[in-house]
């Protein structure tokens, strides 16, 4: 048995013996409606990790990711009666802006992503404080269900807030693996130099990754505040580190090039089981964050490709 | 101090990127600093009413200076800490959570064991800056030992930190209101209080140990070069690990004065510090990329960083422009201090 083949089946093994594990222990866990509201409560969060998986594949990451979701929930809610459906679009051109602008600094100022994203994000924080005047808003019910009311329906017993991760994931999909940029994010992750030296514009391509996780942000800000009727520039907390949790324990390593959003999905539903498991195990809120903190460092250690650091870790 | 020049190219005698790089903070700090009493002027001047530039000034008086400082002195403590780290091209994000189980720990401890300094609760005070050593230490393995890069080993940390001090309190607050304690902020000598007093006394024990130790000189040979520090036979491993304790160490110093400071302990003693921090360190000129800057630079960031927030709500800006103002500055710092033609690429 060699480990470097079963690695990339650890994550949706990993998944199985989860799901065995807590549906062991609390039967109740396999209910279908059940198992269908878990998985229709974790559809912000898998967007925002969908989104995180581009700038993770090619060896950076997205810490403004929770603080764009943040503005958008503010955006959503203060432009939701002027543009009714409309502030969709609003909601994800900002963000897909404010990731473009950090992929920018960090490809043409040489700023390293995890600062410059950082720093973006508390611009964010203060576009958000600003436009919400530092208050939790709640949008108008009625216009919310005019526009947005369909979410909470279903079709064929499919919640339509789960059919649009589904929509997500498939347009993540078809990015990363039938398009020319999906290739291309994946020789910029695999190796940088290499790419630069076969004549990719590494540039474009890294710009481009941020500002698609930056858009991926908006959307699961935009889902977050309709389900939630609001916005207010904290509304997210608590996001980032359970987003970068889903992409990692989900195979994408933080050294890039390999996994994709696939994983991420599963990865996701892993994180889903983790919090549920502790739910019926009775561990409190309190020791969740704990928790997901230890689980992102053993998948850290797990995943990396430490061939990729050159005997450098800095 | 730091020997850059074999990087730098000149660009015309006098003004080299090396000089440039050097004194742009302390520009920039004496700037600022002569920049919001003129907005103070000129707002007064439109008004009518009589102002003696600077010396009228709301912002440039002393009781403003000591609101500065005590603002500034935890926020001091934690990046210099993180300074020691950033000399080594690694960087910290773990401070939320250690100064929020160090505050914790502290209080507990302190109320538990008498609840004042005059009582064997002051041993409270050396529990929390083990406490600190022993984060710091985790932090520090974690990264080195695991070979995880130090920005999400020490991210990750931070989770698990802030994790622990919420499972600590559940949610609490605990009040320290001990007279002698608290008086780090309320007894005052020649205007400042105590508390500024404390902070300056572990900015020089910082200063020694950046440049008068084997330590600390390990820790610039670390960050300027790391592959020839290891083959001139450091273990930069162990440099590295002792480095995270000693920044756990002052991250917990940090967590003491602000305890001190609001005489709260609380699972959010440690929010904002993280941006802050880092933001300071690399205003004030230490290079993200190692072996540049230092200890002084970082006050000089930190002071930088203070007097844009307290002059921004001197002169009437509403406050949640400072997050947006730092995010720029420190994209703006981190460009400047880059030399361009020794990066590559960044990831």
């Amino acid at each position: 048995m060699n480990l470097e083949r079963i690695k990339p089946h650890f994550p949706w093994m990993t998944l199985l013996a989860l799901v065995c594990v807590v549906g062991a222990a609390n039967p109740a866990f396999f209910d279908p409606l059940g198992l269908l509201s878990l998985v229709t409560d974790v559809v912000p969060l898998f967007i925002m990790a969908l989104g995180m998986t581009f700038a993770i594949y090619i060896g950076g990451i997205d810490l403004s990711a929770q603080q764009v979701a943040n503005m958008v929930t503010v955006v959503a809610t203060v432009y939701l009666s002027q543009f009714g459906i409309g502030v969709a679009v609003i909601c994800i051109l900002a963000g897909f802006l404010f990731g473009a602008v950090s992929g920018f600094v960090t490809t043409r100022l040489y700023v390293p992503s995890f600062v410059s994203t950082l720093a973006m994000g508390f611009v964010a924080l203060s576009a958000a404080k600003y436009l919400s005047g530092q208050r939790a808003l709640s949008m108008d019910v009625t216009e919310r269900n005019t526009s947005f009311g369909w979410m909470f329906d279903s079709t064929a017993g499919v919640p339509h807030q789960l059919a649009i991760a589904i929509v997500l994931l498939a347009v993540a999909w078809f990015l990363q693996t039938r398009t020319s940029f999906g290739r291309a994010l994946k020789a910029v992750g695999s190796g940088e130099l290499a790419a630069v030296a076969s004549g990719l514009n590494v540039d474009r391509v890294k710009i481009l990754a941020f500002a698609i996780s930056g858009a991926f942000a908006g959307i699961a800000g935009l889902v977050f505040s309709v389900k939630l009727s609001g916005g207010d520039a904290n509304l997210a907390n608590g996001f980032l580190l359970l987003a970068i949790v889903a992409v990692l324990v989900g195979g994408t390593p933080l050294t890039g090039g390999v996994g994709g959003v696939i994983n991420t999905a599963i990865g996701t539903l892993i994180v889903m089981v983790i919090r549920a498991a502790m739910v019926y195990l009775e561990v409190s809120a309190t020791q969740q964050q704990m928790v997901f903190g230890v689980v992102l460092i053993v998948a850290i250690a797990l995943t990396i490709d430490r061939s990729k650091l050159s005997g450098v870790v800095k | 101090m730091t020997d850059i020049s074999a990087q730098t190219e000149a660009l015309g005698g006098l003004l080299t990127r090396d000089r440039i790089v050097r004194w742009a903070p302390i520009l920039v700090l004496v700037a600022l600093v002569l920049l919001f009493p003129f907005f103070e002027f000129l707002s007064d001047l439109l008004e009518g009413k009589e102002h003696v530039y600077l010396l009228d000034s709301r912002f440039f008086s002393i009781r403003n200076g000591a609101r500065i400082g005590i603002a500034a002195t935890p926020a001091l403590m934690v990046a210099v800490g993180a300074t020691f780290i950033i000399i080594m091209g690694s960087i910290d994000l773990s401070m939320e959570g250690t100064i929020s189980v160090c505050a914790v720990l502290f209080a507990f401890a302190f109320l538990g064991w008498g609840g004042t300094l005059a009582s064997w609760a002051w041993l409270a005070i050396p529990l929390a800056l083990v406490v600190g050593a022993i984060l710091g230490f985790v932090n520090g393995m974690i990264h080195v030992r695991l070979k995880i890069p130090s920005f999400m080993a020490s991210l990750a940390m931070g989770f698990v930190g802030t994790g622990l001090a919420l499972l600590l309190t559940g949610g609490d607050r605990l009040r320290v209101e001990d007279e002698l304690f608290r008086s780090l902020l309320t007894v005052r000598w020649l205007n400042f209080p105590i508390m500024c007093y404390v902070a300056l006394a572990f900015l020089l024990l910082a200063w020694f140990i950046q440049s008068h130790t084997a330590l600390g000189r390990n820790f610039y040979a670390v960050g300027g070069g790391e592959q020839l520090a290891q083959s001139s036979g450091l273990n930069v491993a162990r440099v590295r690990i002792m480095g995270f304790t000693l920044a756990g160490i002052f991250f917990a110093v940090g967590a003491l004065l602000a305890v001190g400071r609001i005489g709260i302990a609380e699972t959010a003693t440690g929010n904002n510090f993280m941006f802050v921090s880092i933001t300071a360190v690399v205003v004030g000129g230490t290079a993200l990329w190692g072996g540049i800057g230092g200890v002084w630079n970082t006050l000089v960031g930190v002071q930088i960083v203070n007097v844009i927030n307290n002059g921004m709500v001197v002169i009437g800006l509403p406050p949640y422009v400072q997050d947006g103002v730092l995010g720029a500055l420190v994209i703006l710092a981190v460009a400047l201090s880059t030399n361009r033609r020794s990066v590559t690429f960044v990831k």
